[in-house]
This record gives C-alpha cells, sequence and structure tokens, in this order.
C-alpha cells in the first residue's frame, strides 16, 4: 500500500456482504455503492448532507481512488482526488509500472470530460430519447432476426485493452454464426503489428524499453508526445539519461523526420528527410547495419546526397557499436518499412533487450486489414449488424460520404458513445457510456500489467458501459463490477500465484489499481532473415511543384477523441505553442517564395478530389516539400467553444460562428497496402487571400535578439544554459553562464528560520510535453480564456513552456524551459505593489493576496520573468456542472485581480498538517506541487533548501545548476540545471546545412 | 499688486488700457450671456466627455480587459495618458508660482489661466490611477487610512503611494494657490454683479474682501508662501511619478535619467498646452491685448530650452545604454528605435525635438497660426513621449518568450478623448465663470515697458475699491 492513497480497501468489499456499516462506507465513497448494485439507475438530484457521517470521510480532506486512464489506449495507472464526494483531480500513480507515476496532458484533462453537461443522458433511438427497455427491445429483436437469417454481425472498435470487455465482445459474437470483431487505430501502428506478423509469425506490438537503450534511432516516431504510449517512453527515455548521481548515463537519440515533432525537438541529432526518403534511409541504415554484421543486404543502396550518406554511417557505425543496446522505431505506418526496422533491429540484437516480443504491448491492436475487409463487407451491404465503439469511423477514415452511405443501409447500427459524434448520428440506437471516473473497467495495456478502472463518483449522467449492454443482450444482466469480477475470478486470478482468495486478491488489486501476473505466454518464432524478403516499400517520391503531405496526431487532440475538452483545445501545442486551431505546418524558406504568411488561409489539393482550406503556419524544422496538419480538428459539436471565453466589445468568438475548430484532415487519409497511410500524399498548396489569425502563447521564438541594426546577428540572451554531453563530461559545469557576485548594501529582509522551498526544473529531462501545464490548471482553478483572449496574449495558465528556436551551427536546436512564478527573494512584485497584495513569506513563498489586490498590475510590469496574469474579466466558468471540477482547496479569483503560482500552497499545508497530525516533521518529498506530481520526465524537483539532506539541496549544488536572470539580484526560488544534449562538438560536426533551420521571429 | 514700471522693457499690456477698461474687459464676458463660439466649444467637449464617461462605465462594469492591455504590456494608454497630464499641469506651476518668485511679469496676464490649467490636467490625470486598477471600487485602499482590517497599511515601498502622496499634494496646493490668488478678482465680481444670488455666491467665496491695506498686505504674504510652497512641486511631482520607472527592473524604465527628464518633459510639454490655450483664449475671448505675441515669443522661448534639455536627455539614455555594457538595456533603446514600435519613436523624436526648432526663428514665434499648429505638434510627441517609454519597454524585456505587442481597442482611444473632454469642458466652464485674467495683478505692470511720459495720472474709479489700494 502506498502512502499516497488512504485505507479504503474494506470500503470496496463485495456486494454481496451488505451491512449497514459498509453501506455507509460506500455511500461515502461517492455512492458507488449504487453502481455496483448493477444497472438500477437512479436519479440523485439533490446533495443530501450526512446524516450519519460515514468514518473515514472527512469533509475538506480529500481521498484517493486507485484506477486507469483511459484518454488514450496506454493504460496509465491514476490516481483520482476526491473531495466530498466528487473527483476534482487525476494524477499519476507513482506504483503502477507502465506509467510510473507519470501522466500526459490528455490523461489530467480528461477531469473536466466527467462534468461536460453536453454528454448523452440516456439511450436514443432514431435519433430521439428514449429508455433502456425500449433500446433493448429494439437490439434483441433486431438481433434475433438477423441470428434466424444467420447474418453478419460485425463490431468495429478501437483497440480494447479491457479482458473483460473483450471476453465479451467474444461470446456476444460467438452467439451469432457470422459474428467478427475488428480493431483499428484511427492513428494506426498496424503496420508494427502486421510486419511482426511477418518476421515474428505472431501480431504483436513489441514493448519498447527504452530505458535499455543507448542509441536511440526514431524514422518519424513521435514517441515523447503522441506515439503509442508516451508516458512510458518519456520515463524510459528519461531513464536512459540520467545525470545523477553515480548511475550517469546518457542515450544518444537521433531523430530522422520531416516536421518538427515533440520527440524531434528534444532530439541530440536531428535529420529532415522528406516522407519518401524515410524508406531510403532505412534501406540504406539495413546496408550499413548489415554489412558491420558481415552480411549482404537484400535492399539496393540508393544514392543518398554526401552529408546524408555521412550522417547515416555515422549512425550506423553507433548502432553497431551498441548492438543489443540500442533501438530503432519508427513510426511510419508502412509494412515495407516496418519490416525493415525489424530486420535492423534484429541485425544489431535488440530483441530480448531493448525491445520485448515476450511480454508484448496491447496498447495498439488496430488491424488494418481487418478494418478494409470491415469497410469492402460493410459497402457490399452484407452486414446486417454493426456496433461501433470507441472510435468514430465517419470522423477518423476517410471517404466517410461513401461510408455514411453504407452505414445507412445496415439493418441495425449501434453506436456506443460518450456524446452524438459523425458515427452515431447516423446510427439507429446510440448507447451513452459513461465517463472512465464513472464505471468499472479493466484493461491490460502491456502483458502481464493489469490495471483497473473504479467508479470515483455516482454516474452523472444515464449511462451504460458496452459490457452491461452486451450482458443484457447475452441475456444475462450482469453489472459492470460483477462482469469484471467474474471474468477476473476466472482468467487473471489464475495468472497470478499469490495470494489464498480471491478476494485479497481483488482487494488489494483494487487499492493499488493494478496487478502484476503472468505474460500470456506469447510464442515468438526467431526471425529467419535469410528467408526474410524486405516487402518492397519505394513510395513514390512526390511530383515536382508538389508537396509531400504528413498527417500526424497533436498531443492534445489526438485522433480527435478529446476535441470537446477546453483544456485540452486550449493547451499550447509544444512546438508551434497555437491554440485552438490546426493548421498547415509549412517550411518557412518555401512560405516565403510563395508569399504565404503565418494566418493565411491556403488551399491543400490532393491528386484526388481531396481539398481542404485551412491557414499556414511557418514552421523552423520542416522539410522543404512537407506540409503537415495535425488530425483531431473539426469534430462535431466543437461549435460549442463560440461561448468560451469573456465576452466584450471586440471580442472575437474562439470559433466563428457555423464553424468547427479546426478542419477535419482524416479525409485526406488513405489506405496504401492495405494500411492507412499518413505521409507521403502529393498535393498542392494555394493562397486563397482570406487571413484566419492563429492565436499562439508565444510571439518570439528565439533567444537571440531581433538583427535590428543589421550587420550580423543580434545577441544571444544568456536564458537557457546548453552544453554537449562530451563537455559536460569533462567538466560538469561546462556551458554555464558567467556568475555575478551580487552584494546587497542591505540586511536580508528574511530569516527563514523553518522551511525554504525551492524548486529546480532539470532542463535535460523536460520534453515539454506540458503535463505540468493541465496539472496546474487542473489543480488551481484556472480558467478557460478562449482563443481571441490567447490571441491577445492574456492566456491564464500560471505554468507556460517557453520553446526556444536557435541556429546552431546551422542546425536547429529546440530548447524547452518551464516557465512559473520564481518566488524571488528580493521581489521586484513586491515592493511595487502599493496595498501589499503580494507579498514574502517565512518560507520563501511569494504569496498573491487576492482578495487584497486592486489589480495595478504593477507587479505584473515589473516581474522580469512576466510570469503574472491578470484577470482582465470575468471569466466565464462553464455551467453548474462544469464548475464541480473546481478546487475547493484554492480560490477561484475575480476579476481584476493578479495572479501566479503560488508553489501549490494548499499542497505545502496539507502536508504539513498531515506531518502535524502523525506528530511528526515534514520528510523530503511529502509535498509535490502539481507540476511535479505527474512530471513524466521527472524534470522537477521541489524540496526544502533548509534541510541539507533534500533533494533540492543537492540538486542546488550541482555543477548544472543556474538561476535565470540571476544578476538582477531578485534571488529566484527556482533553479534550472543546464541543458545536455549528445551533440557533436562544433569541430566535429559536419556542416550539413540542413533545410529549414531558419529562426522565426 | 504693487504696479511695477519699465521704460526698457517691451509693454505687457497693449492698447493703452486704463483700470476700468481691464476690470471691464476680465469681468465683462462674465456678466453677459454666453457667446456661439463658447457654446458650439462647450457642447463638443462636453460630448466627448460623455462618450468618455460611457466607456469608463463600460470598463469598469466589464473589466480593464476592453483596453488592449496584455500580461505582458500591463499598462499602456492608462498610465501614459496620466503621465501626459501630469506633465501638462506643471506649466501652469512653473508659471504661476517660480515665475513669479522670478518676477517675470509677463507672466500676469497668463498665470490664471494656466493654474486652472494645472488643475484641471491633474485631474484628468487622477482619473487614470483609479480607473487603470482592475478594481476601481477599492482603489481608496491606496490610502493610508485607519481601518479594522488588522490595520492594513499601505506600501510604503511603493512608487504608487508615493504617486497617489504626490498627486494630491499637487492638487491641493495648487487649488489653493490658484483660489488664494483669485479672491480680490472674486471681490471685484462680487462688487459688480446685480445678481443677488452672484453676489451670495461671490460674496462667500471672496472671504469679505475689503480691498484694504492690510488685507492686501496679508494676500501678498499669503501668495508669496504658497508660490514658496507650490515651487519644489514642479520639480518633485514629476520626479515621483518618474519613479514610478526608474525604481523597476525593466529596461528602459530602470534608469537614474527619468527625474529631470521627466522634468524637463513636463514643462515642454506644459508650455506646449499653455500656449495651445492661450491661442484659442486670445482669439475666442478678445484678449489679444493683454495676452500678446510678446507673451507667446516667450514661452515658445521656454519650450525651446525645455525641449533641448528632452534631446538632451534622449540622446543621453541612446548614450547610457551604449556605455552600460548592459545587453538588456542596449536592446531596450535599439528596439525602442528600430523595433516594431520603432514610429512612435520617430513621432517622438520629430515632435519633441525637431518641432521646436523652428522657434529660433522670430517670425514663427510671432505667427499665432504656425505656434498653435507646432504646440500641438509638441503635445503629441510629448503623449508619444510618455508612450514610448511605457509601452515598448514593457514590450519586449527580458525572457524573449514572454515578449508581446499591444494593440489600442476603440475603449483605449475613447478614453483618452475622453479626458480631452473633461479638460475642456472644465477649462470652458473655468472661461465661463471665472475671472481669466488675474485683474489685480494685470493693472499692476499695465503701465509696464511705457515711457514716463506717457503714463497718465490714475483716475479712481466710484465703484471699485481695488485701485485706490495700488501702491504707486
Amino acid at each position: 500500500m502506498s502512502h499516497e492513497h488512504h485505507d479504503h480497501d474494506e470500503a470496496m468489499e463485495p456486494v454481496q456482504e451488505f451491512s449497514r456499516r459498509s453501506f455507509l462506507k460506500l455511500a461515502g465513497f461517492s455512492f458507488a455503492g449504487t453502481a455496483l448494485a448493477g444497472c438500477q439507475q437512479s436519479n440523485l438530484e439533490n446533495a443530501i448532507p450526512y446524516l450519519l457521517r460515514p468514518e473515514e470521510i472527512t469533509p475538506g480532506v480529500p481521498y484517493w481512488f486507485a484506477s486507469t486512464c483511459r484518454a488514450c489506449s496506454a493504460g496509465c495507472g491514476v490516481l483520482v482526488k476526491n473531495r466530498d464526494g466528487r473527483p476534482i483531480k487525476i494524477e499519476g500513480n507513482p506504483a503502477h509500472p507502465v506509467s510510473r507515476g507519470g501522466l500526459c496532458a490528455i490523461g489530467q484533462a480528461a477531469i473536466v470530460s466527467l462534468y461536460d453537461s453536453q454528454r448523452l443522458n440516456g439511450p436514443l433511438l432514431k435519433g430521439s430519447p428514449s429508455t433502456w427497455d425500449q433500446v433493448d427491445a429494439e437490439v434483441m429483436t433486431e438481433l434475433a432476426a438477423i441470428k434466424n437469417s444467420g447474418g453478419a454481425v460485425r463490431f468495429l472498435t478501437g483497440s480494447v485493452t479491457s479482458p473483460t470487455t473483450r471476453g465479451l465482445i467474444g461470446r456476444f459474437l460467438a452467439s451469432f454464426k457470422d459474428g467478427r470483431h475488428g480493431e483499428y487505430d484511427p492513428v494506426s501502428s498496424s503496420a508494427i503489428l502486421d510486419a511482426h506478423q511477418y518476421t515474428h509469425g505472431s501480431r504483436l506490438l513489441p514493448r519498447f524499453r527504452f530505458e535499455q537503450a543507448e542509441t536511440i534511432v526514431s524514422l518519424d516516431a513521435d514517441f515523447l508526445g503522441t506515439w503509442i504510449s508516451p508516458v512510458e517512453f518519456t520515463k524510459g527515455y528519461r531513464a536512459g539519461r540520467s545525470l545523477e548521481g553515480s548511475g550517469q548515463k546518457f542515450s544518444h537519440h537521433t531523430q530522422i523526420e520531416s516536421r518538427l515533432s515533440l520527440t524531434g525537438s528534444n532530439a541530440d541529432e536531428r535529420i529532415i528527410v522528406s516522407p519518401d526518403e524515410v524508406a531510403l534511409v532505412t534501406s540504406r541504415l539495413v546496408a550499413l547495419v548489415s554489412s558491420r554484421a558481415g552480411r549482404s543486404a537484400h535492399s539496393v543502396s540508393p544514392n543518398l546526397a554526401e552529408h546524408l550518406e555521412n550522417r547515416l554511417t555515422g549512425i550506423a557505425d553507433r548502432l553497431w557499436q551498441t548492438r543489443g543496446r540500442s533501438l530503432i522505431v519508427c513510426g511510419t505506418n508502412d509494412l515495407g518499412l516496418q519490416v525493415q526496422v525489424n530486420l535492423l533491429n534484429d541485425l544489431l540484437g535488440n530483441y530480448g533487450k531493448t525491445i520485448d516480443v515476450e511480454n508484448p504491448s496491447y496498447q495498439c491492436r488496430g488491424d488494418d486489414g481487418e478494418l478494409t475487409r470491415l469497410i469492402d463487407e460493410i459497402q457490399s451491404g452484407s452486414v446486417q449488424a454493426l456496433f461501433v465503439e470507441g472510435v468514430n469511423p465517419l470522423y477518423d477514415l476517410p471517404d466517410s460520404t461513401a461510408l455514411k452511405e453504407a452505414f445507412s443501409r445496415i439493418r441495425l447500427m449501434v453506436s456506443f458513445a460518450e456524446r452524438v459524434d459523425e458515427t452515431s448520428e447516423t446510427a439507429r440506437v446510440v448507447m451513452p457510456q459513461p465517463h472512465e471516473l464513472e464505471r468499472w473497467n479493466d484493461a491490460e495495456t502491456v502483458a502481464g500489467i493489469v490495471s483497473l478502472s473504479q467508479p470515483t463518483i455516482q454516474p452523472l449522467r444515464d449511462t451504460r458501459t458496452l459490457g452491461e449492454s452486451l450482458s443484457v443482450w447475452l441475456g444475462e444482466r450482469h453489472g459492470a463490477y460483477d462482469l469484471i469480477r467474474q471474468e477476473w475470478e476466472r482468467s487473471v486470478f489464475r495468472r497470478r500465484n499469490q495470494e489464498r482468495s480471491f478476494t485479497a486478491f481483488w482487494n488489494k488489486t483494487l487499492h493499488d489499481g493494478f496487478v502484476e501476473v503472468e505474460g500470456q505466454g506469447v510464442k515468438v518464432k526467431s526471425l529467419k532473415r535469410d528467408a526474410l524478403h524486405p516487402r518492397s516499400s519505394s513510395p513514390k517520391p512526390v511530383a515536382e511543384g508538389a508537396f509531400a503531405l504528413v498527417l500526424h496526431s497533436s498531443l492534445t487532440m489526438l485522433d480527435g477523441r478529446h476535441a470537446h475538452n477546453p483544456w485540452l483545445q486550449e493547451l499550447a501545442d509544444p512546438v508551434t505553442k497555437i491554440v485552438w486551431d490546426n493548421y498547415v505546418s509549412i517550411s518557412e524558406t518555401v512560405a516565403a517564395n510563395l508569399g504565404i504568411g503565418e494566418g493565411d488561409v491556403v488551399t491543400i489539393q490532393t491528386e484526388e478530389k481531396g481539398r481542404l482550406e485551412l491557414p499556414a503556419h511557418l514552421q523552423p524544422g520542416q522539410h522543404d516539400r512537407v506540409l503537415s496538419i495535425a488530425l483531431g480538428y473539426g469534430r462535431k459539436g466543437t461549435d460549442r467553444f463560440i461561448d468560451v471565453g469573456p465576452k466584450w466589445l471586440q471580442a472575437k468568438p474562439t470559433v466563428a460562428p457555423g464553424e468547427l475548430v479546426g478542419v477535419n484532415a482524416a479525409t485526406l487519409l488513405r489506405f496504401e497496402n492495405g494500411e492507412l497511410a499518413y505521409t507521403n500524399l502529393s498535393v498542392t498548396i494555394a493562397k486563397t487571400g482570406r487571413k484566419h489569425p492563429l492565436a499562439s502563447t508565444q510571439e518570439y521564438h528565439s533567444l537571440t535578439n531581433p538583427d535590428l541594426l543589421g550587420g550580423g546577428t543580434g545577441e544571444r540572451r544568456p536564458i537557457i544554459q546548453q552544453t554537449s554531453f562530451a563537455a559536460y563530461a569533462k567538466d560538469p559545469s561546462a556551458g554555464s553562464f558567467r556568475k555575478h557576485e551580487i552584494e546587497s548594501l542591505w540586511p536580508d529582509d528574511h530569516q527563514y528560520d523553518g522551511h525554504r522551498w525551492g524548486m529546480a526544473i532539470d532542463l535535460s529531462a523536460c520534453t515539454g510535453c506540458s503535463a505540468c501545464v493541465i496539472g496546474c490548471q487542473a489543480e488551481n482553478n484556472i480558467p478557460v480564456v478562449g482563443k481571441d483572449e490567447v490571441g491577445r496574449n492574456r492566456e491564464l495558465q500560471w505554468l507556460r513552456i517557453d520553446r526556444y528556436y536557435d541556429n546552431e551551427n546551422g542546425e536547429l536546436s529546440v530548447s524547452h524551459q518551464p516557465m512559473m512564478c520564481q518566488h524571488c527573494g528580493n521581489a521586484p512584485c513586491e515592493t511595487v505593489c502599493p496595498v501589499l497584495a503580494t507579498v514574502h513569506d517565512s518560507e520563501g513563498l511569494n504569496q498573491q493576496i487576492y482578495n487584497r489586490c486592486v489589480g495595478t498590475r504593477y507587479c505584473a510590469n515589473n516581474c522580469p520573468y512576466k510570469v503574472r496574469h491578470f484577470n482582465w474579466f470575468e471569466y466565464p466558468r462553464g455551467d453548474e456542472l462544469h464548475r464541480m471540477v473546481l478546487n475547493p482547496d484554492v480560490t477561484v479569483r475575480e476579476r481584476g485581480v493578479m495572479e501566479k503560482c503560488s508553489f501549490c500552497v494548499q499542497r505545502i499545508q496539507l502536508a504539513k498538517i498531515e506531518a502535524k497530525n502523525e506528530g511528526r516533521s515534514l520528510r523530503d518529498g511529502d509535498i509535490q506541487p502539481a507540476c511535479q506530481q505527474s512530471c513524466p520526465a521527472d524534470a522537477i524537483t521541489f524540496g526544502d533548501m533548509n534541510d541539507p539532506e533534500s533533494r533540492i539541496s543537492r540538486a542546488m549544488t550541482e555543477p548544472r545548476f543556474y538561476r535565470v536572470l540571476e544578476e538582477l539580484g531578485v534571488r529566484p526560488s527556482i533553479g534550472y540545471m543546464t541543458l545536455v544534449r549528445d551533440t557533436e562538438d562544433s569541430e566535429s560536426r559536419p556542416s550539413a546545412n540542413e533545410k529549414g533551420a531558419g529562426i522565426h521571429g | 499688486m504693487g504696479e511695477v514700471f519699465s521704460v526698457l522693457r517691451q509693454p505687457l499690456v497693449l492698447g493703452n488700457k486704463t483700470y476700468a477698461d481691464i476690470t471691464d474687459d476680465v469681468c465683462g464676458p462674465l456678466e453677459k450671456g454666453a457667446s456661439l463660439s463658447w457654446w458650439i466649444a462647450f457642447i463638443v467637449s462636453v460630448g466627448v466627455l460623455i462618450l468618455g464617461a460611457l466607456s469608463v462605465a463600460y470598463q469598469v462594469m466589464t473589466g480593464v480587459g476592453v483596453w488592449g492591455l496584455n500580461n505582458t504590456v500591463g499598462w499602456a494608454f492608462d498610465i501614459t495618458n496620466f503621465v501626459f497630464w501630469i506633465g501638462i499641469g506643471h506649466a501652469g506651476t512653473l508659471i504661476s508660482a517660480i515665475l513669479f518668485l522670478f518676477r517675470q511679469r509677463w507672466r500676469t496676464s497668463v498665470n490664471r489661466s494656466a493654474e486652472a490649467m494645472t488643475i484641471f490636467a491633474v485631474i484628468c490625470a487622477g482619473i487614470f490611477p483609479i480607473l487603470h486598477t482592475g478594481r476601481p471600487w477599492f482603489a481608496y485602499w491606496l490610502l493610508p487610512y485607519p481601518n479594522f482590517r488588522g490595520p492594513l497599511w499601505v506600501n510604503f515601498r511603493s512608487p504608487l503611494v508615493w504617486d497617489m502622496f504626490a498627486i494630491s499634494c499637487y492638487l491641493t496646493i495648487s487649488a489653493l494657490f490658484w483660489y488664494v490668488g483669485m479672491i480680490p478678482d472674486l471681490a471685484t465680481i462680487r462688487d459688480r454683479t446685480k445678481s443677488a444670488l452672484r453676489k451670495k455666491l461671490f460674496g462667500f467665496f471672496s472671504f469679505g474682501w475689503d480691498g484694504s491695506n492690510r488685507t492686501w498686505q496679508r494676500y501678498e504674504k499669503l501668495y508669496l508662501l504658497l508660490a514658496g510652497l507650490a515651487t519644489p512641486l514642479v520639480v518633485s511631482v514629476h520626479t515621483i511619478v518618474s519613479w514610478d520607472f526608474a525604481t523597476s527592473v525593466i529596461p528602459g524604465w530602470h534608469t537614474t535619467i527619468l527625474p529631470p527628464y521627466f522634468v524637463a518633459g513636463a514643462v515642454f510639454s506644459g508650455f506646449a498646452m499653455v500656449l495651445t490655450l492661450m491661442l484659442i483664449v486670445r482669439k475666442v475671448m478678445n484678449l489679444e491685448e493683454y495676452i500678446t505675441l510678446h507673451h507667446i515669443e516667450q514661452m515658445c522661448k521656454v519650450i525651446i530650452a525645455t525641449g533641448g534639455m528632452v534631446g538632451l536627455a534622449y540622446m543621453t539614455e541612446l548614450f547610457v545604454a551604449y556605455y552600460s555594457g548592459n545587453e538588456y538595456e542596449r536592446f531596450a533603446f535599439i528596439n525602442r528605435a528600430l523595433g516594431p514600435y520603432g514610429w512612435t519613436y520617430w513621432v517622438m523624436v520629430g515632435c519633441n525635438i525637431m518641432v521646436p526648432q523652428l522657434f529660433w526663428w522670430k517670425k514663427i514665434r510671432r505667427n499665432p497660426g504656425i505656434v498653435f499648429a507646432l504646440s500641438i505638434l509638441i503635445n503629441v510627441g510629448m503623449w508619444f513621449e510618455r508612450f514610448v517609454i511605457i509601452m515598448t519597454s514593457l514590450t519586449r524585456d527580458y525572457l524573449p518568450a514572454s515578449w508581446a505587442g499591444f494593440t489600442p481597442t476603440i475603449i483605449d482611444l475613447t478614453t483618452l478623448l475622453g479626458s480631452f473632454g473633461l479638460f475642456f469642458t472644465l477649462f470652458l466652464l473655468f472661461a465661463r465663470f471665472l475671472p481669466m485674467i488675474a485683474i489685480g495683478e494685470v493693472k499692476g505692470v499695465v503701465r509696464y515697458g511705457k515711457g514716463r511720459s506717457e503714463l497718465k495720472p490714475l483716475e479712481p474709479r466710484k465703484e471699485g475699491a481695488l485701485e485706490q489700494t495700488l501702491v504707486g
């Protein structure tokens, strides 16, 4: 039992042993009891005060549930913080073996979707509200008829990671003569699985162990941002790049990509290639590695440009030197390419070391081949009943018009959805699905690690899980809880031989949120290299004058399933820093040639009918022949955000009337060789002459001053300390700015007798993933302000991540720097406030007293870091339901007051109270601000600088530690650690003049 | 006031005025109905004032967000307007107090209006520190008043608190000085008026002035003392206002040159505004014989001098930025001149350094039309000076990621306009109801600059006791 969550395993005792006492406990735990009791639906409209207070609940004291994140299929472990019966925050579960305490921005933002009043309430029959009995009758009648006629019944879902649901779907389909289940991922990794089918004889997604890798080569895989399981990979990546203590190791990461991804922005070495060159580069790598392995390669060596050839030779040497400790991943959904990558990894002996196929991952199970077959079936009209869950085929698949028409011909179409989306709109029956925090669920996303989800609140809407519905249709009528328990007793419990009784096993698992059991023992063939004929993969290069279009998932929207989440819509993309829109990214030089400026609406035209109009964004680090667009935008219903943000004379709505947030780029997807193809579509671009201003949280993008005087570049500002690993190994203080001895004429104002809080942020660890931004937003009740306000530079997020592009030896170098209130010892804001609304406390916190603030904004003007945020308006905080997400520990600020990072003072207080109650002093690590808690990269350290043993004190003595703008004498309590990258020294670096490495001013 | 003579200098009042003529010229218009031109000017001013008042009401109801400010640029039009108006006021105090102490007799025909201008400008200025707060209904928290919240005190380290003291002090002293100077004239109006209400009102406000020798003596002593009190304010108020910026850490704000720079600028802009007003007033109110071309010339000369100081300050700033070796400081000034808002800098330089150079030519100085146009340009330039200092310094400070721009909103513009509406409304009301020229003082210089032979014996008037008290 980890100390983070309180004892409540007893409370989850099985419902069969219902006593008065346990009832009260259950009632206390968010009335989960009603969910346990099966399919009963009750409407609780009034909050009733406790007549008899349940023992465990102290009003005002939070309690935690261990659960599993389902915001994507990675399945990170989470802890859900409840206050007085409602969940208010989702954090990473430090004990969970997949995510190890990390949680991405999406996972943390999922809490706000729970309180979305636009979620479906009750089933829909032919588009109108209905009752469960009616829809059950309708479905069962139709199914009976189909069963008799032997008609085809199909399930179309996303990757089903729940063993219980998978089993139920299987049982359900087995009851029909012709039942099949097709899974697909809207952002597909199907080719990886297919490639392993081809090379290893088993269709599986291996588990990538970035922590074991010393050399990482990523071909267009954004594994730190969006690819498969970013939190898990970030944890691993970080573990493989540790500069602390004696266990120093530092992997070398090469990113070969066509657009600047978050992962690319963190790479030690970045090679910009066009999508068609990725295949050439891979073939060449196979050839180079084969020759080092003393084997001849099957593929012909393509002719590559000399500088590219040189770099690939270097990479091949490095890979060969670290064979068995290297890892090559590829994000292109192309079978031929993935087979070559498998071959490469096999040649390097990475299987069984950095790539685990024995205990594979189930995070992506999509099968594009199966999907194609299913679509063909549907279009041929042979499917009688179609059940859709977890995906939105009419949105995320190409050719949706034809598909929609085909769907309308299906006899029975049932959609399981949280809201009416593009697909459920056409369905005869829509079965509303509960939010993940309202339901029981389970997940096995990595072989041998099975996680549980449990309800943390009485369902807010009239919903029923897929499993419950299937159970009803199978004539069993089991509740979700029973279904999972039965399944676990039958299968998961058997795979573990530690506990005697299932009850003990179950209670422990429920408490922990997961259990580690034996994997299912995947037998894989060893790869026979000689028999392997890599499937030809020769993508045709795009025509002269055309561009290669790359469609990618964005870190906030993924495939569009989070389009209704206002926090994520307003979370700046970690690279472009743009909010509330998607856009086509284009290289700066090309844009200049074409006369395209930022925000110009352009038309993207494919060779076929495909056509999109969307604004252009000028992106450094982008290949000149490549245009890239994020998927997941233009979702139905996002016109709701017209209401976001303050209303005033010159306010512009976040969404123009009649429009959606962004445009859907999935219409340009296509199937190529049986796989969904995201890259290398040949398109042309043309200006429309219209403008669509993009709102960005950052307007200037370089650390170098703009060259206003002409004649040479401006000065580089000493904000980010950066060095190479080689230099660091020689001298740990490499890259440090000159330190200034600052003497003061004045005695210290502050004594700091007790604690003195401080923070260190490791720039080498930080990937810029922005999980901390959402963590802070959830913890501190930061409202969403809308696109117009962000465009006016009035975003309210207390924590921002500054992203700088810099030109280093002709190559683009990107750095991410989280920036929030630095809690200065000599705070410039404190002296200028006329009413003492911002003051220093005895523990070094710079405190903002909202009810004293009159809002002169002098403090913000005088802040050298510009981290103070003003409430320009009374910001709308959504409806009553939406406001349930507010954290009662943090004041909701009114208009006209200043606000900023408080170092999560409420958490400091809570930890102090807990320590006091337990009669002990605070321990290092008791206090974790929201940003630190869920950081997937463990980049943030917080603690007591007065305690010489604390981690923060040790961090401060490291040679890498520095403070930003230290020379001003403001004495910030936050320090940063030099950004170390395994870049080559400038002398040895080839003077390759990469395209698009310009600086964007 | 004691009468002064000079045979060497130019006459200060033209047209061989008798004392009676002066009294009639100044008081006459107050006793008649308002002229058409006054009404037109008044209606326009009140219209603009109402526009401003509506903007302010909208802003107070909606939030400061209706201005174009953002998290990087927390002050722009609001504090620019504040500093601009405070600066305007300084010329009035300089004319009425410092020139009085220096015995610059030419001040007598403009000092009353100039002081009125000071007070109205300070009122206009004082509005902005209140309005710029996010919660103006709590702006009184800037005052150190006894309270039950602890008691909570103000932060005496904050320049905004100093500002609050400086401005309230300035307003009080200026108003007092203005009012005291007006008492003999109020008595004159009291004595001339036929309306009972006016008699009562002016009787009350003239404190039962009896025009006796003793009264005059005491009055003059008090006036001298108040002039002495007001004199340091000319330097201190704008010095303190400049500390809002000088004590900060923001490059472009954090410079020690700001206090003298601001004071010179304030006098510079104030004289430009006095010129603007006086050129209208002498035309509209037929005071061309009192506010003569000589007066205008004098004020133009002050503008050349103060404009030179301002120009020196601009160059010193640039030099120090370069010489300091501080890269942030250097960039702030390069950015000021060549950055995205460089045009504002060049408007400032053009209006404040180039324009005053034209005043080296006597022909220009003596051409009211050209002087009027140039005085307006200087006003524009000085507004831009404050805007450049405040806004461009904020747009690009330390961390490039937090750099931002500023675009004014409609409300920004209407609020600025509205402050002019308020200013002109107050000034027009002043011109309508109070003596615009210090009658008693002007009578003292009526024979200034005239030869002995031209001096006629004084003819005592029956109804006015004032003239009899003149000391020969």
